[in-house]
């Protein structure tokens, strides 16, 4: 299988030899819930080796321009089919010029219901393109693939101002915006050799895993909730990893089942681990240095879903927390977790299934003969306004005191 | 055990009851006489009829056997129309009589029912006005917009564009009160329908508000309707859900108590498998997972402490017919699997075991290339409807994948019903002349089997509300869409027009309905206004809201006094602090 291409951008140099996949997208529009096709499409994307950041359904303007410019994505796709496709379409486009990220392409879909005299009026209007009912998938991708394969213009390249500041003063002054910051991410991820300019600030860094299923997205949003509820000004990011597909793309779709997360003191980006094993890809701490450039109040590190041998954080200098729900099998499987030994903090989620006062047992005497000092906390995130999440926020802040 | 295992025992019980008695009545002559003197009954009451061709036949059409075994395994395991489990039919008499009584009107009630809903609720109210001028019983289907199924107002941020769009807006009492405007709210020939889940009970309640304010606080008894508010099959399949998934069931449960104590001749539920075929389901999970749903619902509310016997007959049910072969049993299979959980699990009367289904013809069949074969998909999907014996059916119209149905459509699929039904010979002599083929049985057979081992995948991960937590229901909706998908593109699926017989003559742009800005405007602008006229009194009725949300009363007796003073907007940012919001699921 052929892997969809596009030419890494930035400063430092390029991947020599690697390919870099296409970004895109896709999301539902308000008060539509019609997510069947755009799912299928997305599998037929990803399949074909683009990294597809999947926001979900019934998404206002708002979230899908703020997404598309922390994921720094080549192109947002859009299925509706509830109708207003004209009004929220141009509403797409009009966003993305207002926060200067007009070279963002649009296309979009809607069955039957976006007539050929509505894509007319839409193409007027800023998008590339709109595919009819009865478009094969294939034509889908080879759109996607030949429009968005190559860098788009001159603009991609990284503004003067990214430059590495000259004194600290400098350096404080440039706390990045959003679509800066996405665009140095971008090439932090893509360019091994990239130089971070170096930051002012010292963000105190969180780190999360555990396996998959185990609710760390559900969970980090609602600590998200917690941590923005602490002062009118408190701004934090998120740099969340799933994996890629072999030798193709990933589906990115942690932005799909976050509420709170949506939020302009949120930035989050997503990140395919790209072949890499062990929850992180290989550009993470790049990354990471970018995201010091932002003068968060935070920073929480999410792994995709980690195996029994995985230590996702080792060396990184960051607090962490292991996620896990009570079915991790006997106890004997447990004594093979070797994050139980690493973690700062243990969650078994999910506290309201069969077996979880069991778990929470067995893992108490297992962090108790480590001796380390580790807490325990077990957690319903699934439960609106849940007193086991408010005491994970609560140890998670005393850990970032000490 | 859940109770979907109970339901699983029941069934496997109720099989080798059939077989038992089947064997015994060949075995036993005095045993076998007995049943054959009940189907003899059962012809001399079915009588005969005229065809307008001179024939003579039975009105209802019973096995053709006097085989003892044979005929007690139609008596038991069938049941004649409108017997236990009640295969043949929910009633011993339907379509039948629906021919002229001599005055140009049907004699009795029309199946046919039209889903209706555009631009604001003037305009949804001339249609409704405009569809039910030449009926005897009124019966208003109504669609909402995408921001009032979403609980929003029109005034909120980026719905601009949605309103009245695909359905009516509604975002006050005042809207409800012209949505209806000019109908007799009360009267028995009267009902109506709305389809709404994630905000019903604020529908409702808007609902029941605005006919107190027309009619009186002595009209609440006697209306008569339908809100679909299923909101388990808004998490497996069509994402219109508001409040988290246990607040959500708490509002519904309020909702259904208040209406089996106060509102006993509305159906406050209408357990619905449309929208989980729609979204891709095949025949089989449509039929599991609506019937799995019912059945976790009557759990729910008989733990409330509410009466199987009061509730149960409120209950209803709404499904998809589409053009595959299990929709040629799909209906039977569910009124026998329905009425034997009832009885054997809930213990529910005659009344409370019958499933009383409408049915809406496949919007997912309909394409949008060459979209008049549309109407012949409909009139394939219709005649199956029908030989299941549905109680009440929509015919979609044929430029559905464009558009809010236009006038024209509207009326060649209200026809396709009345040419099916009248016009045809083929329901009104006869009302069963279809049942019961060798084919038929052999499909319902399999479809039986396949939604038992359905239940019991539902039932080893813990039951429905356990599978729905694990996002079973919706990841297996999805894997079959995706099928479904990949069989068009390889042309294993044959769409005619599309990827069969496709000619290369464009299609003539259909003209589209859509709600002017200006129309939109105006929504706006009233909303605002009745917010600037009710804002002193607002705030004290979200907050004695949220105190009985807090305190655990029922909410939904609240609401009809909050509707009062407060938008539909307002009142879901008020529940949303109170008990969170939907994660949703992908």
């Amino acid at each position: 299988m052929k892997v969809a291409t596009q030419k890494s951008s930035g400063a430092g140099g390029s991947l020599r030899g690697r390919r870099v996949p296409i970004r895109v997208l896709t999301a539902v529009p308000i008060c539509d819930g019609h997510d069947s096709p755009i799912i299928t499409v997305n599998f037929e994307l990803v399949q074909h080796g683009i990294e597809v950041i999947y926001l979900g359904y019934h998404r206002p303007v708002r979230d899908i321009v703020r997404a598309a410019i922390q994921e720094d994505v080549r192109a947002i796709g859009i299925s509706s089919y509830n109708g207003g496709h004209i009004e929220f379409f141009s509403d797409v486009a009009l966003r993305l010029r207002k926060e200067g990220a007009a070279e963002i392409s649009i296309f979009g879909g809607g069955g039957g219901t976006i007539s050929p005299a509505d894509a007319k009026i839409m193409k007027r209007h800023g998008t590339d393109e709109i595919f009819f009912a009865g478009t094969p998938l294939a034509a889908m991708v080879s759109f996607v693939k030949r429009k968005y394969g190559k860098t788009p213009n001159s603009k991609l390249q990284t503004p003067e101002k990214l430059q590495p500041p000259s004194s600290k003063r400098d350096r404080v002054l440039h706390t990045l915006k959003d679509r800066d910051l996405a665009r140095l991410l971008t090439a932090a991820e893509n360019t091994a050799s990239f130089r971070t300019p170096r930051s002012a600030f010292r963000t105190p860094m969180l780190g999360i895993t555990g396996p998959g299923g185990a609710g760390k997205t559900t969970l980090i949003d609602e600590l998200v909730l917690r941590f923005l509820r602490t002062g009118p000004t408190t701004r934090l990011a998120i740099l969340s990893h799933d994996p890629s597909l072999l030798e193709a793309g990933a589906l990115l779709g942690d932005r799909a089942a976050m509420i709170y997360s949506q939020n302009d003191r949120v930035f989050m980006r997503s990140m395919g681990t790209r072949g890499k094993a062990g929850g992180l890809a290989r550009a993470t701490e790049r990354a990471l240095r970018v995201l010091q450039l932002g003068n968060f109040d935070l920073i929480i590190v999410e792994t995709a879903g980690i195996g029994q041998e995985a230590l996702p954080f080792r060396q990184m200098g960051m607090k962490t927390v292991l996620v896990m729900s009570p079915d991790y099998g006997s106890r004997l499987q447990l004594q093979k977790i070797a994050m139980l030994d690493a973690a700062d903090i243990v969650v078994v989620n999910k506290a309201d299934l069969p077996g979880a006062k069991t778990a929470a047992a067995e893992i108490e005497e297992r962090l108790a003969r480590n001796g380390r000092g580790q807490s325990l906390v077990s957690t319903r995130a699934t439960r609106h306004g849940d007193a086991g999440v408010d005491r994970l926020f609560d140890t998670i802040m005393r850990s970032q005191r000490q | 055990m859940n109770a979907l295992g109970d339901v699983i025992e029941a069934v496997e019980n109720h099989r080798r009851f059939v077989e038992r008695e089947a064997e015994r009545a060949r075995r036993e002559p005095a045993f076998g006489r007995e049943f054959l003197k009940r189907l003899k009954a059962a012809r001399e009451r079915a009588g005969s009829v005229a065809t307008p061709t001179g024939l003579k036949l039975p009105r209802v059409a019973l096995p053709d056997t006097d085989e003892p075994g044979e005929v007690a395994r139609y008596l038991l395991g069938e049941g004649l129309p409108g017997e236990f489990p009640f295969v043949n039919a929910a009633y011993p008499e339907m379509y039948l009589g629906h021919s002229d009584a001599g005055n140009g009107k049907p004699s009795v009630e029309e199946p046919t029912r039209l889903f209706a809903g555009l631009g604001l609720a003037e305009d949804t109210n001339a249609r409704f006005h405009f569809l039910t001028r030449h009926q005897k019983s009124i019966r208003l289907s109504t669609a909402f917009d995408g921001p009032t199924l979403y609980g929003l107002d029109s005034d909120a941020d980026g719905v601009f564009g949605k309103i009245g769009e695909g359905g009516v807006a509604i975002d006050t009492i005042e809207d409800m009160e012209r949505l209806y405007a000019k109908f007799p709210l009360g009267d028995k020939h009267f009902s109506v329908s709305m389809t709404i889940n994630g905000p019903a009970p604020v529908l409702l309640a808007m609902y029941v508000a605005a006919a107190k304010r027309r009619f009186g606080p002595r009209v609440v008894i006697e209306l008569r309707g339908t809100v679909q508010a299923d909101i388990l099959k808004e998490v497996q399949a069509q994402n219109e859900i508001i409040f988290p998934l246990d607040a959500s069931l708490r509002l519904l449960i309020d909702m259904v108590e208040f209406t089996t104590k106060e509102m006993p001749r509305w159906y406050p539920i209408s357990i619905s498998g449309y929208h989980i075929a729609e979204a891709g389901a095949t025949p089989v999970q449509q039929a599991a997972y609506t019937l799995s749903n019912g059945f976790t619902y009557v759990d729910l509310f008989r733990k409330r402490g509410l009466d199987v016997n009061r509730f149960g007959p409120r209950l209803s049910f709404f499904l998809d017919c589409g053009l595959d072969i299990e929709y040629l049993a799909l209906a039977r299979v569910c009124r026998k699997l329905w009425a034997i959980g009832m009885r054997d699990v809930f213990g529910a009367d005659a009344r409370g075991q019958v499933l009383k289904l409408h049915t809406q013809t496949s919007g997912r069949s309909l394409i949008a290339h060459e979209f008049k074969n549309n109407l012949t998909r409909t009139a394939v999907e219709l005649l199956l409807a029908y030989a299941n014996a549905t109680n009440s059916c929509h015919s979609n119209s044929a430029d559905e994948p464009y558009t809010t149905p236009s006038e024209e459509y509207v009326r060649l699929a209200a026809n396709a019903q009345a040419i099916l039904l009248d016009e045809s010979g083929l329901f009104k002599y006869m009302m069963n002349g279809l049942s019961g083929s060798p084919g038929m049985k052999i499909v319902e057979r399999a479809v039986e089997q396949a939604v038992l081992e359905e239940f019991e995948e539902l039932e080893r991960l813990g039951g429905v509300l356990a599978a729905t937590d694990l996002r079973y229901q919706r990841s297996q909706i999805q894997a079959a869409a995706h099928r479904y998908e990949r069989q068009i593109n390889d042309g294993t699926r044959p769409i005619i027009g599309l990827n069969r017989y496709r000619s290369d003559v464009a299609d003539t742009e259909v003209p589209i309905v859509r709600t002017p800005r200006k129309k939109q405007q105006l929504q706006v602008d009233r909303l605002k206004r009745f917010k600037q006229r009710h804002r002193p009194k607002a705030g004290p009725a979200l907050d004695r809201l949220a105190s009985v949300v807090e305190k655990g009363g029922n909410v939904f007796a609240e609401l009809i006094t909050t509707v009062e003073h407060c938008s539909l907007g307002q009142i879901t940012d008020r529940l949303h602090q109170v008990v969170g919001r939907y994660r949703p699921a992908i």
